[in-house]
């Protein structure tokens, strides 16, 4: 039994002399979170182009389901892809369930809708005279469609890290489908539940402190890129 | 390089623009299109700079005697600079560059050719400046320059000094003029100034009731 | 006119103050809890004396934490060693064993370790070691944990660290289903077995059982009322000596899974 100042000071303790379960916990979880997200930019930067620049029936429909999608509760995501990887599951012979795969799996589909969404925002918002004054030099439709991501390249990244910063955050979905195993599935989140339900005080405020870190240098970046891409407005 | 606009018409939202306009545009001369402002000066210029199709007739360019077929390989000889120049996020050289790289010119050339159009422009000055920051007189003439370092066989301008000030007017003005002596370059242009059209036309048509006239 | 309606009121008042339910806490383990006991035993409890018991269902150390906390009143754990040490520190007082079950070794039905057929727990867990196929822990210092480590330590392994030894540190069901996903071996107690095998539809069988040292003693023990003047040790004390008593040990020895499995085998003495 401790009282919080104990909690608080043990758990400085631990940051400061760098635990190497801490280190451990806060490298899986940039690693989990990283993966998701380089994995999701692939995939919904290509789709945010297409959604924001061509035109084709039903475009309407599936921006629209993208925009739903973004506030997908993670709970719900990690009990559809659970009950994918499970054994008893149609992809159960991946043998997936309860591993770094199926976490980075889970946050990859929270991550796709925000990053396909926002940077179809992005591209949208690139003024038409842009698309025309790279026709007019002309450029193929592919050097076009390039030049309009990077005269967008402010607002993608925002995307990005937005949604990067969503998927650090989230606790439901990696819970259910890693498992929350000791070194091998636990990252910041799931341990600051777990060990707050032990009454493990000193481990989930430290987390919790380096988790707020994390959160808050994500939101000073964005808020920065944000601003350059303000200050870019003839 | 010759160009041809043959009967075009051209309808919007099913009012008649631009009803039959025929043209055998002069090599190497400035043509100067004037009219009333909403009479479809851009649009026939769009069409016959290959960025838009019309409803009816044709537009034909030709090298020699053999007609050229619209592909990429004509549309990167001639170049249309918009009234709104849609700058690049990226400094002045990067936007002349531009044009240059996409069409795979080597990057040795690259710098030269920049210089060369900045210099026509005399905005090789502001070479490393952020694009975004220059004045809208400056801006013109960097949609001008970026249009030059492609070395375009016809170049169209679409109200080139519109939105820009007296001073600017008059560079641009001897910019167009430089354009013809010292780059034997065709250019057609659109303006709804009277005396500019004066200044510097070789020929000049107007627009009226979606049909061209010859005026000089 | 007024006098009476205020007396009745006040009457009213005290009588539903003194019938009114009682309610003590006990923390317990999640196997426990899962197996259903006192789904079946806390409501004949409250029948015959009126007390309710809330359980808190926790690993064994977080029950005994909170337990010296004073955030229950009553403990039932089975981890014989550290209740008698905490009895010895002075946070609890009255402990009794009252029951024990068997923990056995389950693991994928093909037994790809070749554990069947072995008697003594410790080579079994020898075997799974040197084989190939992961182990899972609860790894949260439960009395099926400790029980864990002891045969670790009698196998003469250091499992912590080990690629092929995964802890989960939460209870013993969802360690069982990470053992069934990730086709491994784990050490869990006959009850939970029985009544979660058929429920999460496991993919597994016991692989070893039997070895004495398996046996798992539940013992229970109030709240030192020296310690936390607010425990309700009165009420706890009616628990305790009545799971103890010869009604309440038949009816643990009565209580059966809904295969018909008895799944306690009482013994207070």
């Amino acid at each position: 039994m401790y009282s919080f100042t104990e909690g608080f000071r043990q758990a400085f303790v631990l940051i400061l002399h760098l635990d190497a379960q801490l280190i451990g916990i806060i490298l899986l979880s940039l690693k989990v979170s990283g993966l998701a997200l380089v994995i999701a930019t692939v995939l919904g930067l290509p789709l945010g182009a297409v959604l924001g620049l061509t035109r084709f029936p039903g475009r309407g429909l599936a921006v629209s389901i993208m925009n739903t999608f973004m506030g997908l509760p993670p709970v719900v995501v990690g009990l559809f892809v659970y009950l994918l990887l499970s054994r008893k599951g149609p992809l159960g012979f991946l043998g997936l369930l309860y591993s770094p795969t199926a976490m980075i799996i889970a946050q990859t589909i929270l991550a796709f809708p925000i990053v396909t969404a926002l940077c179809r925002s992005a591209i949208v918002s690139v003024d038409l005279i842009i698309r025309q004054a790279a026709q007019t030099l002309g450029a193929t439709r592919q050097q076009e469609t390039l030049t309009i991501i990077r005269e967008a390249r402010f607002g993608i990244l925002s995307a990005i890290i937005a949604a990067f910063g969503r998927v650090m955050a989230e606790v439901g979905a990696i819970l259910i489908v890693g498992g929350n195993i000791a070194g091998y599935t636990r990252v910041m989140t799931t341990t600051i539940a777990l060990e707050t339900d032990k009454g493990n005080f000193e481990l989930a405020l430290a987390l919790g402190f380096v988790l707020l870190s994390i959160s808050f240098a994500i939101n000073f970046v964005l808020l920065r890129v944000q601003q350059r891409s303000l200050g870019r407005t003839a | 390089m010759k160009l041809l606009a043959s009967h075009i018409r051209k309808v919007y939202d099913e009012k008649p623009v631009l009803v039959d306009c025929s043209c055998e545009f002069a090599d190497r001369n400035i043509t100067v299109l004037m009219g009333r402002n909403g009479c479809g000066k851009s649009t026939f210029l769009r069409i016959c700079a290959l960025l838009e199709h019309a409803d009816g007739g044709t537009v034909t360019y030709a090298d020699a005697d053999s007609v050229l077929p619209p592909d990429l390989a004509l549309r990167r000889r001639i170049t249309l600079v918009l009234p709104r120049i849609g700058v690049f996020n990226t400094t002045v050289s990067g936007n002349v560059a531009y044009g240059l790289m996409i069409r795979g010119v080597s990057r040795r050339e690259i710098p030269r050719r920049v210089h060369n159009a900045l210099a026509f422009v005399a905005l090789e000055h502001k070479t490393e400046q952020r694009a975004l920051t220059l004045s809208s007189g400056e801006t013109q003439r960097l949609g001008i320059a970026r249009a030059l370092a492609i070395e375009p066989e016809i170049l169209f301008l679409d109200e080139p000094t519109a939105s820009v000030d007296e001073e600017n007017t008059g560079i641009i003005e001897s910019i167009i003029l430089k354009m013809k002596e010292e780059m034997r370059t065709t250019v057609i242009m659109t303006t709804h100034d009277r005396d500019q059209a004066e200044r510097v036309a070789d020929e000049l048509l107007y627009l009226k009731n979606g049909r061209l006239e010859a005026l000089r | 006119m007024k006098k009476i309606f205020v007396l009745a009121l006040l009457f009213t008042c005290m009588a539903t103050a003194a019938f009114a339910e009682t309610r003590i806490r006990m923390a317990s383990t999640t196997s426990t809890q899962n197996s259903g006991l006192f789904d079946y035993l806390l409501p004949i409890f409250e029948k015959k004396t009126g007390i309710k018991i809330d359980v808190v269902a926790v690993g064994t150390g977080a029950s005994i934490e909170i337990g010296k906390r004073g955030d229950a009143d009553v403990v039932f754990v089975h981890a014989k060693e550290q209740e008698l040490q905490a009895v010895q520190e002075g946070w609890f007082v009255n402990r009794h064993d009252v029951m024990y079950n068997d923990f056995v070794v389950i693991g994928p039905p093909t037994d790809p370790a070749k554990v069947t057929g072995m008697k003594s727990a410790a080579d079994a867990l020898k075997t799974i070691a040197a084989s190939g196929s992961s182990f899972v822990s609860r790894g949260d210092k439960s009395g099926t944990h400790t029980k864990e480590l002891s045969l670790w330590k009698k196998a003469g392994i250091e499992p912590a660290g080990q690629k092929w030894y995964l802890e989960a540190g939460q209870g013993m069901e969802k360690t069982q289903r990470i053992a069934d996903e990730k086709r491994a071996y784990t050490l869990t107690d006959r009850g939970t077995w029985l009544a979660t095998k058929d429920k999460d539809r496991l993919d597994m069988a016991i692989v070893l059982e039997g070895d004495p040292v398996l046996f798992n003693q539940y013992g229970v023990m109030a709240v030192n009322p020296e310690k936390h003047k607010h425990a309700k040790y009165k009420e706890a004390m009616e628990f305790v000596n009545w799971i103890i008593s010869k009604d309440g040990q038949a009816t643990l020895a009565a209580f059966k899974d809904k295969n018909g499995n008895a799944l306690f085998i009482p013994n207070a003495k």
